[in-house]
């Protein structure tokens, strides 16, 4: 198990050598200079070149890039072109609102999509299996970020029980203040996801119910719930866990859209504005970022299966 | 099952462990638990919502709205605009002289300012302030990138220290727009004692003379204000002013109808009418220091022959843009030079919509079954209001009279980078541009533009424009000192571009902003910036 771990981890480092050149490539490739957006159309031929001198945009960019690396491995993230500080604790600051937004609708997602589809499973063909999966449906389809418009204009302004945007009341800080300023932004992200673990659920758990054991539990008289929660379930669960594992990667691509119809304050936020403004220290540190935390949260993902399932062996 | 409960802890233990490690802690933490007691106990407040988040808070680094927006309130400059208007008064400066060469502007400085934090303003802080962004030799030189160092103060040759209170500018040749400038950002005087001790985080812990003192900022979140006590034209009526950045044009309404914010910028043409009929809000407009515009190639066929271009003129329906489009949110402009400047020539008149003249000058050019033309549009920008619509309708004025309009959309960033490329290198035919002047001078908006010096990547004159009784005017006219003289000869420029329209000028969009009635005495500036000095909340 340990080695295991030490192989998935030593593998990440290749993984991110490539996500770095990638992102590198990507940014300096693509048409539009840092210093022409920052000095604006109105500015001089002499005084971007000055910028770029300046910025080390002068240099050809495998220079460019050994030289970001190089600074990055010694815990040098650079300046941010645009917002002027240092791109690590400006990247960390704003992981956390996004960590914080993904993790609540992942926890909404999970709770919510798994819960529908047992029970659409569980009375398939009924009423609440076709209710629910209509809801699922209609979940699926909208866009999230007219969904969280439609959430604000409902219940920040009609009945004024949420607050709108943002993440905090003027001036203040702290988890209990965050709370209401949540809720909104994390149901309309956990919509989507939601609907795709509920059908995950329901078509698993339905697979797993026709099978013969479980005919078996309840030929012996077990409790119907008991044959649901404690037999069924653990089985169903692997294939929903793929799903799950999958999702929080949209999750993360779906909160840029949820960032900005709610000004929170994360890493999406950050990077559109970044793009925009060819900000490369800054959306260089984003993507890494992004892309080990992403890296990480499968490995614990396939962790989580041996947990799971006893079949299932690392070695 | 039974070990999944055990990494469930596992994993809520870390995150509670997370969350607690990253709650946004704004730049001085350790001004917060006094502020929110304060919070409650009804001071006055004003809560803005910007378009998009400020990027700095040391005035020299500014070079967007929501920065300056956001920012100004914390620095004064030697001379400042006055209320409503680009003309100037004294600021920090008590009074100045301007030697009869034109090239030395001496300032007499007010005695009893401070700095936010304690040191005195003195000439020398003055000198630092100029130095710091023009010198690359001054030791605070690498503290930031000053963008509009070179546009403020690229004609000065040094700054000397007279006396304590005194400060003499040298110019490299007289440049009549100059004491304009020492009015916008990049001349505010910052504290230079602050500078040495944050360097390159000054940003963060910005220092002026201003109204407002910075308390904090929480990249974001918001950046807050509170009011200077000690300002020494008198202590400000509100005690803070709170910055907060809402990217989404809806949520930001939202939050205006709600009340949970009291003040917002750049609102959708399209929701203008349901904020006007709103009796909790007052909606306040002003024709702002901006221009928008199509440029011709002038260097290139077909768009070399100013025929074509008078047709193109009349072939566009702008009244209809500018209603039906903008819906009201710009005024259809008559020059280049926006009626809120001085030496705007207010006896022109634009082209008339007329699409069987356009026909009748393109046959008079030789197209009479007209031609084909590429119209490059970025897919939004800076002052660009509603590119795409308007690039459609253009073209379907155009399509009318026998012209097709292939329309190619870039991003903005690669946008600027196509447009402005030198003579040799560029391959357009005819593209979108807009321009906010800067410092309210008519030579920030002719010289700039339609100076054949100032030809890509030299400057902004971005159809390459050349009339040599043109240059001749606008060279003489930005180093005559009398501004008698100077409007005439503008007003004599601006007659001969429109009359050979290397542009179809469209229109000056007018500043809006969406206010809580509360708000009292709030006024619009033609340069944008925002002013709360005299403002009050009921």
């Amino acid at each position: 198990m340990v080695s295991y771990v030490g192989k998935r981890l030593l593998a990440l480092i290749p993984v991110l050598i490539g996500v770095t050149i990638l992102v590198f490539s990507i940014m300096h490739l693509s048409p539009g200079d840092p210093a022409q957006i920052i000095l604006g159309p109105k500015a001089t031929a002499e005084s971007v070149k000055q910028l770029r001198h300046e910025l080390g945009l002068d240099l050809p960019v495998y220079q460019q890039y050994f030289r970001w690396i190089t600074n990055v491995l010694a815990g040098d993230w650079g300046r941010s072109i645009q917002m002027k500080m240092e791109v690590l604790p400006l990247v960390l600051d704003r992981f956390g609102a996004t960590f914080i937004l993904t993790l609540a609708s992942a926890l909404i997602s999970i709770v919510g999509g798994v819960l529908f589809g047992i029970i659409a499973a569980a009375k398939k063909y009924s009423f609440w299996d076709r209710f629910l999966m209509f809801l699922v449906l209609v979940g699926f389809c909208m866009p999230v970020f007219w969904f969280g418009i439609l959430l604000q204009i409902q219940f920040g302004l009609k009945l004024d029980w949420l607050p709108i945007s943002g993440m905090h009341s003027p001036g203040k800080t702290g988890f209990v203040d965050m709370l209401p300023y949540l809720i909104l932004p994390a149901v309309s992200l956990s919509a989507g996801t939601g609907a795709v673990i509920a059908r995950m659920t329901r078509s698993s758990m339905l697979e797993v119910l026709g099978q013969d054991y479980i005919r078996t539990a309840r030929a012996k008289g077990m409790k119907e719930q008991k044959v649901i929660y404690k037999h069924a379930l653990k089985n169903a669960f692997i294939p929903i866990l793929t799903v799950i594992g999958m999702q929080v990667g949209f999750l993360l691509a779906g909160a840029v859209l949820v960032e900005m119809v709610f000004s929170w304050p994360g890493i999406g936020t950050l990077m559109v504005k970044g793009i925009q403004a060819r900000d490369f220290p800054l959306v260089q540190g984003i993507i890494l970022f992004v892309a080990t935390s992403y890296v990480v949260i499968n490995l614990l993902v396939d962790l989580i299966y041996a947990y799971l399932d006893p079949r299932i062996k690392y070695k | 099952m039974k070990r999944i409960p055990k990494a469930l802890l596992a994993v809520s233990l870390t995150v509670a462990a997370f969350m607690a490690g990253c709650s946004n802690e704004p730049a001085e933490p350790e001004k917060q638990p006094a502020q929110t007691e304060q919070t409650s106990s009804g001071e006055k407040v004003i809560v803005v919502g910007l378009q998009a988040e400020p990027t700095s808070f040391d005035a020299h680094q500014i070079s967007d709205y929501n920065t300056s927006r956001a920012a100004m309130e914390i620095y004064d400059q030697l001379v400042q605009f006055k209320d409503e208007s680009t003309e100037l008064e004294p600021d920090l400066a008590e009074k100045w002289d301007v030697s009869d060469n034109g090239l030395e502007y001496t300032f007499y400085l007010k005695k009893d300012v401070k700095f936010h934090d304690g040191t005195p303003l003195n000439a020398e802080a003055v000198k630092f302030s100029i130095d710091r962004q023009i010198d690359p030799k001054h030791p605070y030189h690498e503290t930031g990138t000053f963008a509009y160092a070179d546009f403020t103060f690229g004609m000065v040759d040094h700054v000397e220290v007279v006396d304590p209170y005194t400060v003499k500018i040298v110019l490299k040749e007289p440049f009549a727009p100059f004491l304009s400038n020492l009015a916008m950002h990049a001349a505010s005087i910052v504290s230079p004692e602050a500078v040495k001790k944050y360097g390159k985080d000054f940003s963060k812990h910005p220092v002026g003379t201003g109204p407002f003192k910075f308390e904090s900022w929480t990249p974001g979140v918001e950046a807050v204000l509170v009011k200077n006590p000690d300002y020494f034209k008198g202590a400000p009526k509100v005690d803070k002013l709170i910055f907060k950045p809402i990217t989404e044009d809806q949520t930001r309404l939202t939050e205006l109808e709600s009340g949970s914010i009291d003040m917002i910028v750049n609102i959708p043409p399209d929701d203008l009418e349901r904020l006007r009929a709103d009796a909790n809000l007052q909606v306040l407009e002003q024709p702002g220091m901006h221009v928008w515009w199509t440029a011709f190639n002038t260097q290139k066929k077909p768009f070399n022959d100013v025929k074509v271009r008078q047709a193109i003129n009349y072939a566009i329906n702008k009244e209809s843009i500018v209603n039906n489009i903008l819906h009201g949110t710009g005024e259809l402009a008559n020059s280049p030079v926006p009626p809120t400047v001085w030496g705007h020539n207010a006896t022109l008149k634009n082209y008339e919509y007329n699409p069987e003249k356009a026909k009748q000058l393109l046959a008079e050019a030789g197209y009479p079954n007209g031609f084909e033309v590429t119209y490059w549009v970025p897919e939004s920008g800076s002052g660009m209001q509603q590119p795409a619509t308007m690039a459609a309708a253009i073209q379907a004025d155009l399509a009318a009279v026998g012209i097709k309009v292939n329309i190619q959309t870039l991003e903005w960033g690669t946008y600027l980078d196509k447009v402005f490329q030198p003579k040799e290198k560029m391959d357009m035919d005819m593209h979108q541009m807009s321009w906010v002047g800067d410092n309210g001078d008519p030579d920030n908006f002719l010289y700039a533009m339609f100076s054949s010096e100032q030809w890509p990547t030299a400057g902004f004159n971005d159809s390459f424009y050349k009339n040599e009784t043109v240059d001749k005017l606008l060279k003489e006219a930005r180093t005559t000192l009398d501004k008698q003289k100077r409007t005439q000869m503008y007003e004599e420029a601006q007659q001969i571009i429109m009359e050979e329209a290397p542009w179809i000028v469209l229109d000056h969009e007018k500043q809006i902003v969406a206010a809580n009635q509360k708000i009292k005495n709030f006024k619009l500036h033609p340069t944008g910036v925002f002013r709360f000095a005299n403002v009050d909340v009921e």
